[in-house]
Parts: C-alpha cells; sequence; structure tokens
C-alpha cells in the first residue's frame, strides 16, 4: 500500500524505488524519538520474569493442613480408614463385653451361695 | 485453612463415632449372648474348666446347698429385725440389744461355717489343682470383703479414729 502512495508510477525502474523506501526509512527512524528508559530498567524485567517463574510461596501450616484435608478426602483411604475403626471398636468391645459377662456370671454365682458376704 | 479444618474435624469426629458405636454395639451383643439363659454354675464351669460330670456333682451339691443357706438367710433377717427393735426409740444399748447383737453375730458365723463347709465339699469334686484354686478364690471373695473392711478401720491402715 504504501508503496503505491511512495511511488504511484507502477511502471517506474524498481530500483528507484528501493532507493526512495531506504530513504523513507531513514526519515523515519531520525523523526521518531525514543524515550529514556528507566534507571535499572533491565534488571528490573529480569526479577519479575524470575518472580513469575518461582512457585508461590504458602504457609507452613496451611499447607500441612490442606495436604492432610486432601488425602481424608481420598475414597480407598477414608473406607479402609472406617473399615480399620470398626473392626478395632467390635474387638474391644467383644473383648470388655465377656470380662464384663464374665464378672456378672460371678456375680451370679456369689449371690447364691453366699449372699450374706455380698452386704 | 477452614474448609480444611472443618473437614478434618468432621473426619475425627466421624472415626471417634465409628468407634465408639460399634465398640458399644459389639460389647452389648457380646454381654447380650454370654449373659443369656446361663444358670448359676456356668462361671464355675468356665472358670474352672470343669468336664459335665464334674458339673453334675457340683448340682447337687448346689442344690441340696441351697435350702440351707436360704433358711440361715430367713434366720438372720428375722434376728435383725428383732434388734431393730430392741433398739428402737433407746438411747443406749439396753441388754436385750447386746443379747440380740449377740446372736446375730452367732448367726452370722454359722452360716459362714456352713458356707465354708460348702466350697470345701465343691472343690473336693473338682480335679486338685482347680479344686485348691476354687478354694482360694471362694475365700478370697467372701471373706475378704469383711478382712478389707477391718483394715480399713483399724489403725494399722493409718486410719485413726477421733470419738
Amino acid at each position: 500500500m504504501n508503496k503505491e502512495y511512495i511511488n504511484p508510477d507502477p511502471g517506474f525502474a524498481g530500483s528507484s524505488a528501493e532507493a526512495s523506501d531506504a530513504r523513507l526509512s531513514a526519515l523515519l527512524r531520525e523523526s521518531r524519538t525514543a524515550p529514556a528508559l528507566p534507571p535499572r530498567f533491565q534488571e528490573g524485567v529480569w526479577r519479575r520474569i524470575e518472580e513469575a517463574d518461582a512457585p508461590v510461596k504458602t504457609n507452613g501450616g496451611v499447607a500441612w493442613l490442606d495436604a492432610l484435608a486432601a488425602l481424608v478426602l481420598r475414597p480407598r483411604l477414608a473406607l479402609a480408614t472406617a473399615a480399620a475403626l470398626m473392626i478395632a471398636g467390635a474387638l474391644l468391645g467383644v473383648r470388655d463385653g465377656s470380662q464384663r459377662a464374665h464378672q456378672d456370671a460371678q456375680a451370679r454365682y456369689l449371690a447364691a451361695v453366699a449372699p450374706n458376704s455380698l452386704h | 485453612m477452614n474448609r480444611s479444618l472443618v473437614i478434618l474435624l468432621g473426619a475425627l469426629a466421624l472415626c471417634a463415632a465409628l468407634l465408639g458405636g460399634s465398640y458399644a454395639v459389639s460389647r452389648r451383643v457380646c454381654q447380650n449372648c454370654m449373659s443369656k439363659s446361663v444358670s448359676d454354675l456356668d462361671w464355675l464351669q468356665r472358670e474352672f474348666h470343669l468336664s459335665d460330670a464334674d458339673l453334675a456333682r457340683i448340682q447337687k451339691l448346689h442344690e441340696g446347698y441351697l435350702p440351707k443357706c436360704g433358711e440361715m438367710c430367713a434366720k438372720i433377717a428375722a434376728k435383725k429385725l428383732e434388734l431393730e427393735t430392741a433398739l428402737n426409740g433407746s438411747t443406749n444399748v439396753s441388754p436385750v440389744a447386746q443379747q440380740k447383737l449377740a446372736e446375730l453375730a452367732a448367726l452370722r458365723a454359722q452360716c459362714q461355717a456352713q458356707m465354708l463347709q460348702h466350697f470345701t465339699e465343691v472343690s473336693q469334686t473338682m480335679p486338685p489343682e482347680q479344686g485348691r484354686r476354687y478354694l482360694a478364690e471362694m475365700q478370697r471373695l467372701t471373706l475378704g470383703l469383711h478382712e478389707q473392711t477391718e483394715s480399713s478401720m483399724s489403725g494399722s491402715a493409718g486410719h485413726e479414729h477421733h470419738h
């Protein structure tokens, strides 16, 4: 498009058009003033890149709780824990229940043969 | 953090409920099953590993002893009533009350002697080792209670009377 404006005559020789483009580009470069970069600009850019790449720092206690909560919510682990707890509770209950029944049976025998010694 | 904490606390509560619930249910079921339709002598058979023949002999002794025991209990109850009547309304221990106390003590001693005699007879129907263990256990259970009371009331246990 620009070429058409700069060099409107399509029949003109190619070398002349290229020379005209080069001159125009040089003029444009000279006319554009680049603003001065702030001090330590490059260093600042690199620092921000490194910060963006670094992993997100979190509080140690919170991370530990989150990890444990995630572990607890695993279905297999939750089911296994529930089953283990129920089995442990049942075993303890059977042990205590049989001990209690044994004591009751002993008390029943004593109440039959020695009622006065009990009170 | 709050969500994780709630999850963990909920999980802990669920664990406690599961453990406690299964413990309570199995304990109750086990106790009911083991206590269901047991006779007075079931404990003897289990504790002292008695055969059916041993148990049958003991059963005979037991059935012979129970009426005597009941009779002695009735005598003691009647004597206690007499003692209460003698003590009723009086501010000091009268000679009649002292007499009733002595009679009550004599009856209790007689009851204990009869009981110990029964334990001896039962122990003799058991295998020797089990018999010795039974006799020692019965003496500990029936006489030990009085010994504990007496030792706690005596000065040897560090107890001082302040009258």
